[in-house]
């Protein structure tokens, strides 16, 4: 992607930003009493201020993007590949959105040994028998540090608990 | 009591073995949780509190002051290996250590790194023993809009870190003073942007944000391209730093140091803006500007330097006046009082043996970090071996541990993981991600500071030039302003 690419969508970005923030995002979700003396002490002005200059330093992108000379950027990667990581990627978000939602009954133990023998294999890694074993020592390591010396009252699950 | 007479008091209450080997186990803790990350030195320092229970008070502080000091240290260790900084105030060591690490120059970057990082804490330690009254009272009389000129001043230090282009600086520097404005307002109390959702009340976790920010982009990155750093070396490398070397970098370091000192005494501004501000004056003045972000060692040092001069200076409005400088030392307040002292001017008078018992520990403390420094540095090395594919998987666990540590919640989690893709699509558009961070820290006590100083004032903004102080800041603010503007028309000359 070029400089000038960047700089132009990132300067819309940020307007459209500032937009949806004066807009939309400040008058619904930023609650504000009615009896404020004075503008400047409100909750709104602050998200407010900052929504502008927003907008200002988008301005400030487009206009030092319009004045760039386009030198298109070698492609790195070919559509194949493109898609692989994309493919990849969508698959480490799963991961993530997964996490969340299983530690509370499968335990943060359990979880981490997931997590990082599918990351260390969403990754191709070659040293497998290091994986498998790093996957279940490590976040054992760290919950017996964690759980017993460090106090942290870490997620067990409903199914196995540790000791 | 003379000065003499305190030293030798001091002396008489420290001089065994009891004492020093708290203060080395100390550094040995702190040094290797400030390398995990995840395991900051505040988290060190708060574990190894209830170990001090049973021990005199001057061994139990010295063991926290140790930890503390480790702490600072060792997150510079993975910040360089594998761009995950260990503690908040080595953000700034990622800009140039890691391209060094990157380079095969890893070992160079750790060992300025503890060059630095001894020098800045002795200067710190220094200063906190010959200006410990004077800086206090000086920092006594800021009031809020002392603390806003200054936060505003801190925030051009945000040119400093922008890479190559200011505007995108501004804009990741906007993204977190953003951020910053979720959870309850400060003076009326009512919500912003938290959508009702008690987690977000309080504010977005520090620690999630920033480990996401700096982290999580990584294993993404690796994801999205695993064969991308396949047989670049990332080990210690042959080359050790040189005298030479510590010697071009000096001057920076001083300086930084005197940073770290008068930022590290003025409670609450912390490590990590002083390490920027710092790493900002060396590009700044350096003769090789254009090489800092991409393998400077003189960045490292400038960063190193001004993260560890703030570790004695916290100390300074601690035992003069009671007040903590930063989380840390407010733990460490908690130390004093389970221990019957109440820290403040009154300490001087009733235990001047264990203030200067004290002051003695904290000198040894900087020789003890070098020699455990370089050890711990020749540990980590094994980091930088260990393959990639094995390494972020490792990173990542780590990471969901650290953070779900900090408040047992598994909300902040799931901040991290945001905040990782946030970090992804930064670097994809070239957004430097060193300006967010500034921001997200220092965006609240901006805000807080200015609308207090409107409440003391009837929202009349001549309060904020109220005194010498205020107009101290702002002439600084105009000149660096000025200076920033003045360069960016000259770089667009040279380019047309």
């Amino acid at each position: 992607m070029s400089d000038k690419l960047i700089q132009l969508r990132l300067g819309i970005g940020a307007i459209c930003l500032a937009a949806f923030l004066l807009l939309i995002a400040i008058p619904f979700w930023v609650t504000s009493p009615s009896n404020v003396p004075n503008i400047i002490l409100s909750p709104i002005f602050w998200p407010n201020t900052l929504a502008i200059i927003t907008a200002l330093t988008g301005i400030g992108l487009v206009l030092s993007g319009l004045s760039l000379f386009s030198v298109k950027a070698p492609k790195s990667f070919n559509s194949e590949k493109n898609t692989r990581a994309f493919f990849r990627l969508s698959i480490l978000g799963f991961i993530m959105g997964i996490t969340i939602l299983v530690m509370p009954s499968l335990g943060l133990v359990w979880t981490m040994m997931l997590v990082f023998s599918s990351s260390a294999f969403l990754v191709g890694t070659t040293y497998t028998k290091t994986a498998i074993i790093c996957s279940i020592v490590l976040p054992l390591i760290l919950y017996l540090f964690f759980a017993h010396v460090a106090g942290v009252a870490i997620p067990q699950g409903d199914y196995v608990r540790l000791p | 009591m003379s000065f003499i007479d305190n030293i030798m008091a001091g002396f008489s209450l420290v001089a065994n073995l009891e004492s020093f080997l708290a203060l080395f186990v100390g550094i040995t803790i702190g040094t290797v949780a400030g390398a995990i990350p995840g395991l900051s030195a505040t988290m060190a320092v708060a574990l190894t509190l209830p170990f001090t229970f049973s021990m005199t008070p001057i061994t139990g502080i010295l063991l926290l002051l140790g930890v503390y000091k480790g702490g600072i240290f060792g997150g510079s260790i993975p910040a360089i290996l594998i761009k995950t900084p260990g503690t908040p105030a080595s953000s700034a060591t990622i800009l140039d250590g890691y391209p060094l690490a990157e380079k095969g120059q890893a070992g160079k970057a750790l060992g300025m790194a503890l060059w630095a990082s001894c020098t800045a804490d002795l200067i710190s330690n220094l200063a906190l023993i010959l200006f410990a009254g004077w800086l206090a009272s000086f920092a006594l009389n800021f009031g809020p809009p002392e603390f806003f000129t200054l936060i505003l001043f801190s925030l051009t230090i945000i040119a400093g870190v922008s890479g190559e282009s200011l505007l995108r600086g501004a804009l990741s520097a906007m993204f977190g003073l953003l951020l910053a404005t979720v959870g309850l307002d400060l003076i009326y109390g009512t919500q912003r942007f938290t959508f009702e959702n008690p987690n977000m009340m309080g504010g977005l976790n520090f620690i999630a944000v920033l480990i996401g920010l700096f982290a999580i982009p990584e294993i993404i990155g690796m994801v999205w391209n695993p064969k991308a750093d396949e047989g670049k070396s990332r080990a210690l490398g042959n080359n050790w730093v040189t005298f030479q070397e510590y010697r071009n970098s000096f001057r920076s370091i001083v300086r930084g140091s005197f940073i770290g000192v008068f930022l590290g005494s003025i409670p609450g501004i912390g490590a990590a803006p002083s390490a920027f501000l710092s790493y900002s004056e060396a590009r700044r003045k350096s003769k090789n500007k254009e090489n800092f972000g991409k393998g400077e060692l003189e960045g490292v040092a400038a960063a190193e330097a001004g993260n560890n001069g703030v570790a004695g200076a916290t100390l300074i409005p601690l035992l003069a006046l009671g007040v903590p400088g930063d989380v840390i030392t407010a733990i460490i307040l908690g130390a004093f009082m389970v221990h019957g002292l109440q820290p403040g001017p009154m300490m001087f008078l009733i235990n001047a043996d264990i203030i200067y018992g004290l002051f003695i520990g904290l000198i040894v403390s900087s020789v003890f970090l070098f020699f455990i420094g370089s050890i711990a540095i020749r540990g980590f090395k094994y980091v930088a071996d260990i393959p990639r594919s094995i390494l972020f998987p490792s990173v990542m666990v780590l990471c969901v541990y650290g953070v779900f540590a900090v408040n047992n919640n598994l909300f902040d989690v799931g901040v991290m993981f945001v905040m990782g893709w946030i970090g992804f699509f930064m670097i994809q558009y070239k957004i430097p991600a060193a300006p967010f961070l500034i921001a997200f820290i220092l965006g609240p006590l901006l805000e807080d500071n200015f609308r207090q100083s409107m409440l003391m004032s009837g929202s009349s903004a001549s309060i904020l030039f109220r005194g010498p102080i205020t107009w101290f800041f702002w002439l600084l603010t105009s000149i660096t302003v000025f200076t920033i503007a003045r360069a960016g028309i000259k770089t667009r000359q040279n380019d047309s």
